[in-house]
């Protein structure tokens, strides 16, 4: 393609534009670190009143196996969609078109360990306000724990079938030659977005799964 | 036209130490350090933060209008986390009556 068919106003030239692009992609996702961190905050506060129950809840009943391998899934993918930029860049289309399509099938066994983990809460009666037994003295407590735990890694998951949708269009374009050497930017905005998601996620798993591991 | 970017080398090694510190972070899990423990988990995580930052986010070589971002976003941030806790966290350290 030619750098006027891609090349949008105000820019003057592609350079600019490429800065303008990163720069509001890397605005947004200040907006998103306080959109999760209230949420990560407002945790942390009720944790602080509730001590026993969070920990209790966190230590034994969210399985550590589930999330350690999809902490080391999301990594994965965060490495194949860093190389699938830096083979656009070096005019490799081919694998750059493979490498992310290999990202999104990663994305996808992601979410489909987390349904399994979920499908799991929901067995063991631990989905509050649909599903939820407990014995414990500390019911009430627990069961505020598991909902944050199933709205933050519900909107993480939300988050990540987003980037997934996004990364396969984008191999298309990629495929049909959108994106070389000179213009990828689309593809470096979907990385940052999709580095920032695995980001996320490495704080969801250390206040849900690694806190309270030894209880 | 110059863009922020690394070697292949680059991304791999900092793959391999993003999951280095995750097996890390587990097998520190399974000690038990009280409140060290959750502190712990946050401070690893902050690191696997960083380096996906740094490196695949290539904020390390970025230019500084991004810096201003990132560290805009973290002051606001923090200045949210540290009101809100030093609320929270320090109710009940002194006796009100009635209370």
């Amino acid at each position: 393609m030619s750098e006027g068919a891609i090349l949008k106003e105000p820019w003057r030239d592609l350079a600019r534009q490429r800065e303008g692009a990163t720069f509001g992609i890397w605005i947004f996702l200040a907006s998103e670190l306080l959109f999760f961190g209230s949420l990560l905050l407002l945790y942390t506060v009720y944790r602080v009143e509730n001590p026993q129950a969070f920990a209790a809840a966190a230590a034994r009943e969210t399985d550590i196996f589930y999330g350690t391998v999809n902490t080391a899934v999301l990594l994965t993918s965060s490495l194949t969609m860093a190389l699938a930029i830096h083979a656009a860049a070096a005019n490799r289309t081919l694998r750059s078109y493979y490498l992310l399509l290999l990202t999104a099938v990663i994305g996808v066994a992601f979410i489909a360990i987390k349904f399994t983990e979920y499908y799991q809460h929901y067995e063991m009666h631990k989905v509050p306000g649909i599903r939820f037994e407990s014995t414990s003295p500390q019911a009430g407590a627990m069961q505020l724990f598991y909902i944050f735990y199933f709205i933050m890694t519900g909107l993480h998951a939300i988050h990540m079938s987003i980037g997934i949708v996004l990364v396969v269009l984008f191999a298309f374009r990629t495929a049909v030659g959108q994106f070389n050497q000179e213009y990828h930017t689309p593809l470096e905005a979907l990385g940052l977005y999709w580095h920032f998601v695995d980001i996320v996620w490495i704080y969801l798993f250390a206040i849900f799964y690694i806190s309270g591991l030894h209880k | 036209m110059a863009q922020p970017s690394f070697g292949i080398r680059t991304y791999v090694l900092t793959y391999l130490a993003l999951l280095t510190l995750l097996l890390a972070t587990v097998l520190i899990g399974f000690v038990d350090l009280g409140w060290g423990s959750m502190f712990l988990a946050v401070a690893i995580a902050t690191m696997k933060a960083a380096l996906v930052a740094a490196f695949f986010m290539h904020a390390l070589v970025e230019r500084k209008l991004v810096w201003v971002v990132i560290a805009g976003a973290l002051v606001w941030f923090l200045i949210l986390v540290t009101l809100t806790l030093g609320d929270y966290i320090t109710r009940g350290w002194l006796p009100f009556p009635g209370k």
